[in-house]
């Protein structure tokens, strides 16, 4: 159901470029706190490495922590933006029209930030030059004969996310530019200057529409199999060694996909409701958009919940001691039991429930709870997933120890999340995080069909 | 005779499309002729031309040459380091297919984007006859012809009902 | 004021809405030569599976569970497909597609061979081994592995019985859900038997307003129903008689590959039964090529799932390296059956993939037809290759497989059985389409006040609404 009104383009312009062309009061506030909470992640990892690995709670056996746990997460939330966009692009979702530019916008800036965390946890980051042979083409160190081993998974990692974050980065420039070409009409000066190198000489005409519209489309068909690939082969991290027997699971890829679409689109759902109180975007994310969301996220989160009793059943199936030894580890003993049922409730049963009633949909208060709820409970599904497996006695293991994450570490996680949420408000204040062609395209196409004494709201359809 | 653009403005989407009829009734060329809008219009409002292009090709293109380089790059350095693993072949398919996936991905959709740019005809270094109202959702008739023609053509678009009407200095 | 038309005039079609009810219950009423020829023919191929299962049994009996893996694989086959045929009209009309409408009935007919596959799950039902081993050997289990664990009352065999049979109901009852309008909007059009049952299963039905809510909340808790019921159901069938026959094969993703398998098949075999009713059926007015164009995208991503989610379960196991990982992979992918997997995997997802990922070929009803039918023999020797290859793992009660079992081909009575069983369903379904209407009435002439041809200045367009 359509629910909005048709606003004049001057309109649509003056709102959806507010963010841009008049910034708020509370902005560069807003800003210089998120910005102090990222300088003190910076702190904390420049303190990690210059002290060492040893200011961390790592230690033997769990040598992947929270730095891994958060990387998982923010790969995830990485999810929403493309899944968002392109299915809803492909099926021709009319509502999808006012997330697509922030759910991709949060995929490239949680992209970026979940590849922070991996170099953060080497303890040596400038070894970053290893990881970079990733980026086709460029092998390393190829002069001492020392090449890629393909053959590992954390070869495939950078390999899939560097696809992806440059497929994202260009899917959401193209996609801009239309966008960029009203600011450039819009603004003097400097910015004037920089819009136009921008937009490219746009003028809106038949044949760049048709381009642009196929480039939605075929973009999206594109980026879906990467986005598939990028979160499996996060998985496979995991899943490729038989050492850690929990990891070693065939299902553990697309469960990984379904959770990190789970997380991300709730993700998506409550930057949109955010957005909608910061720049009071009141007739463009409506509450049909986000009741639109909250029903896909039913299916999204009962997808999510088959692939986790799946792997939890197969994790039994095979009735072998070491496995049987970490479900009773993650399950029944404390504090990971406690966590457990945290995670399964926070994640599922209590999003789920808070989303069936249409009323509860439309609460923004509390479709922001149950979008809260579904992150940390899907962050702990991570932390659930990392930690007890590794914690675990195995034969063999010489020296155990429980971990418990660092301040230095809780810095730089808390760091992230700022990091995210600075990042979307500086390209708020640049870049329209609403597409107004969308907007405008879906104003134009709105019509009326008239059954009885009945007006139904209709779209006018190519095909 | 020199070409010289002239654009129309018009505030209602049909009067648009009757300087298009009106332009076609007055056997100006339709490739010399253009609808500027704000936003996508289904294709065919304006009863303009079908624009083609070859957009589907660039993907196709970049995809092979990506398998090729895939192929290539996950192949060969492994035989130039070939360290046994877990009993597995120096030459092991299942990890080479993830690695030439994510190359002829990267590859396909790189390609797709600099489709999207050339076939749009962008970058312009010029942008020629336009007009900021366009963006604020006037519909703008850009009509390139010779200068002899020009009044004409002013004509036509006005009686369509421009409400203004923009000429190159 | 030149208009032109920008949507192909047999995308979307628009029938009469007078001459529905006229045309489809005409059609359905009468019996023409090439559907009494198919009836015929496939009610001969029942025949012979019935003497081929007489055969098997006199040969065989339902002590061993062995012989029956061919038997086993057909059972599977047919209700891997007709149990999620059903699904396509249920999960079309929540996310309320109005390019299902042509294809609802279609799908939901297949609710009509529950029975067929409770009947056949029967036999199976007698031949599957306890969980309990009777003579616990050397290096073997004392309780087999299985999803049910230590295994509660009536594991597996009565699980797996009662979850066939609330699939056949469930589906029964979506199917008569949604023809009780059209039953009873045939019933002054029919005489005799269909008469007397239509009036029975449909005589309560007047269309009040009251009548269409309850109808449409109904039909939309049996589709949400039906569909967690059926990936239930398709999780124990495929666990208990795939997965945990192959002694230490552990496989979170099989049920999941499962069920993608059925999506697939089903969305194919419903698109192969659309091109023949569109083509040599008549309803060319009534099926436009909008659903072949909409179900072609969703077939093209389920072969691409399919392929992801068995890349899923390779990998693994290829890393894996365990003895138990590598003879599993000998046995169903590359070695015993590797055959059988390779035409598994070419007309599973390498020819859906190829026809599908032109654009033109969507668009058209042939290619998703192609495709359909490609899917359809991927599944078939899907189903072969795993339940003909679970059936003949060895002991089940081992603890993992030690070795590398070879291929079993099928006898006569095989042969018979596979052929008897797919023919007795096909006869089944082709029998049902001449008792309900295969095009939805209810639904045709609802989607026809939704949709229409209007014009945007210059340009033809469609027009659609969305009903809340």
């Amino acid at each position: 159901m359509q629910e909005g009104r048709v606003l004049p383009a001057r309109q649509i312009n003056r709102d959806l470029l507010g963010s841009i062309l008049y910034s708020p009061r509370w902005f560069w506030g807003a800003v210089a706190v998120l910005g102090l909470i990222v300088m003190g992640g910076f702190a904390a990892a420049g303190l990690m490495i210059n002290q060492g690995m040893g200011v961390t709670g790592l230690n033997r056996p769990v040598m992947w922590g929270f730095f891994i746990v958060n990387f998982v997460f923010w790969i995830g939330i990485s999810h929403a933006g493309v899944m968002l966009s392109a299915i809803l692009r492909l099926s021709k979702a009319e509502w999808r029209r006012p997330a697509t530019r922030a759910a991709e916008v949060l995929t490239v800036f949680s992209l970026m930030t979940a590849m922070l965390m991996p170099l953060i946890h080497t303890g040596r980051p400038w070894r970053l030059v290893y990881w970079i042979y990733t980026i086709p083409f460029i092998p390393y160190d190829f002069a001492r004969g020392i090449w890629p081993n393909i053959r590992s998974p954390l070869v495939w990692d950078p390999s899939a996310v560097y696809t992806y974050l440059t497929s994202s980065i260009l899917f959401v420039l193209v996609a801009l530019i239309p966008d960029l070409a009203v600011l450039r009409d819009r603004t003097t000066g400097l910015p004037h200057k920089i819009y136009t190198v921008l937009a490219m000489g746009w003028q809106g005409n038949p044949r760049q529409w048709k381009l642009q519209i196929i480039a939605g489309v075929l973009l999206s068909a594109l980026i879906l199999p990467v986005f598939v690939s990028v979160h499996s082969i996060v998985s496979w991290d995991f899943g490729m060694a038989i050492a850690v027997k929990p990891w070693h699971s065939t299902i553990f890829a697309p469960y990984f996909v379904v959770g990190a679409v789970h997380s991300g689109v709730s993700a998506v759902a409550f930057v949109m409701i955010i957005l909608r109180w910061i720049y009071g975007w009141q007739d463009y994310i409506r509450h049909e958009h986000i009741d639109a969301l909250g029903r896909l996220l039913i299916v999204v989160a009962t997808g999510w919940f088959y692939f986790f009793v799946m792997e939890v059943i197969f994790g039994f199936y095979g009735r072998e001691a070491d496995e049987i030894a970490f479900r009773d580890f993650q399950i029944n003993q404390p504090p990971w039991n406690l966590w457990f049922i945290f995670f399964v409730g926070l994640t599922y049963f209590l999003p789920v429930a808070m989303w069936l009633a249409s009323s509860w949909r439309r609460n923004l208060w509390l479709m922001s709870i149950a979008c809260i709820s579904v992150n940390i409970g899907m962050w702990l599904e991570r932390f659930l997933i990392i930690i007890p497996a590794l914690a675990e006695k195995q034969l063999f293991t010489f020296t155990w120890y429980t971990y418990a994450p660092s301040a230095v570490e809780i810095t730089i996680v808390a760091a992230t999340f700022a990091l995210v949420s600075m990042l979307m408000l500086l390209f708020a204040r640049v870049l329209p995080l609403i597409p107004l062609y969308d907007v405008k395209e879906g104003d134009i196409l709105k019509t009326e069909i008239q059954i009885g004494r009945r007006t139904v709201p209709a779209t006018f359809r190519e095909d | 005779m020199a070409v010289r653009p002239i654009l129309g403005l018009f505030e209602d989407a049909n009067y648009a499309a009757e300087a298009g009829d009106a332009l076609k009734e007055a056997n100006i060329p339709e490739e010399d002729y253009d609808f500027l809008t704000d936003a996508p219009y289904p294709e065919g409002a304006f009863g303009e031309r079908e624009e083609r292009h070859r957009l589907y090709v660039f993907p196709l293109v970049g995809a092979l040459i990506g398998l090729t380089i895939g192929i290539l790059m996950t192949s060969m350095t492994q035989m130039a380091y070939p360290m046994v693993q877990g009993g597995k072949p120096i030459m092991s398919l299942p990890p080479m297919a993830v690695v030439t996936y994510e190359s002829t991905m990267l590859t396909a959709i790189v390609f797709t984007i600099i489709g999207i740019v050339f076939e749009s005809r962008l970058p312009k270094t010029k942008q020629g006859l336009y007009d900021t109202r366009i963006t604020e959702g006037y519909i703008g008739v850009l009509v390139n012809v010779e200068e002899d023609e020009l009044q004409r053509v002013y004509n036509i678009l006005t009686q369509a009902g421009a409400v203004d009407i923009v000429r190159d200095q | 004021m030149a208009e032109s038309a920008h949507h192909s005039s047999d995308m979307w079609v628009f029938p009469r809405s007078a001459e529905v009810t006229e045309f489809v219950t005409r059609k359905t009423f009468t019996r023409p030569g090439p559907v009494t020829l198919a009836m015929a023919l496939t009610g001969v191929l029942l025949v012979l599976g019935i003497i081929g299962f007489v055969m098997k049994a006199a040969q065989h009996g339902f002590d061993d569970h062995t012989p029956w893996g061919y038997y086993a694989a057909m059972f599977s086959f047919v209700f891997m497909v007709t149990s999620t045929g059903p699904l396509a009209a249920a999960a079309f009309r929540i996310t309320k597609s109005h390019w299902r409408r042509p294809l609802s009935r279609v799908s939901e007919i297949f609710g009509i061979l529950g029975i067929f596959n409770i009947l056949l799950f029967i036999p199976l039902a007698i031949v599957l081994p306890t969980l309990n081993n009777p003579d616990v050997g050397h290096h073997e289990l004392a309780l087999r592995r299985s999803i049910w664990f230590e295994g509660p009352i009536g594991s597996p065999l009565w699980w797996d019985l009662f979850g066939v049979i609330f699939v056949g109901i469930n589906a029964l009852a979506l199917l008569w859900l949604s023809a009780v309008p059209d039953m009873a909007e045939a019933y002054e059009k029919a005489t005799g038997f269909r008469r007397s049952l239509y009036g029975m299963l449909a005589g309560f039905w007047k269309g009040t307003k009251r009548q269409w809510l309850i109808h449409k909340a109904g039909m939309a808790l049996l589709g949400a129903w039906y569909f967690m019921l059926l990936i239930f159901v398709h999780f124990i069938i495929s666990s208990d008689y795939g997965q945990s026959m192959i002694p230490g094969w552990k496989d979170a993703i099989f049920p999941v590959v499962y069920s993608l398998s059925g999506f697939q098949s089903a969305l194919g075999l419903i698109l192969i039964i659309m091109f023949i009713l569109r083509r040599f059926g008549g309803y060319q007015e009534y099926i436009g090529i909008s659903p072949f164009w909409s179900a072609s995208k969703l077939l093209l991503a389920f072969s691409l799932l399919w392929c992801y989610h068995m890349f899923s379960f390779g990998i693994t196991y290829w890393y894996g390296r365990t003895e138990l990982e590598q003879n599993v992979l000998k046995y169903l992918l590359f070695g015993s059956y590797g055959g059988v997997f390779a035409g598994n995997f070419f007309f599973s997802f390498v020819m859906p993939f190829l026809v599908l990922l032109w654009n033109p070929v969507r668009k058209s009803d042939w290619g998703p037809a192609l495709a359909g039918a490609s899917a359809l023999i991927g599944a078939f020797l899907f189903n072969i290759r795993i339940f003909v290859g679970s059936f003949n793992a060895g002991n089940v009660y081992g603890e993992f497989i030690t070795e590398v079992p070879p291929p079993v081909y099928p006898g006569l009575s095989d042969i018979l059985i596979v052929i008897g069983g797919i023919g007795g369903a096909a006869f089944i379904y082709l029998l049902a389409t001449r008792i309900i209407p295969i095009i939805s009435l209810w639904e045709i002439k609802e989607g026809l006040l939704y949709q229409k041809v209007d014009t945007f200045i210059r340009g033809r367009y469609l027009v659609l609404a969305k009903p809340e």
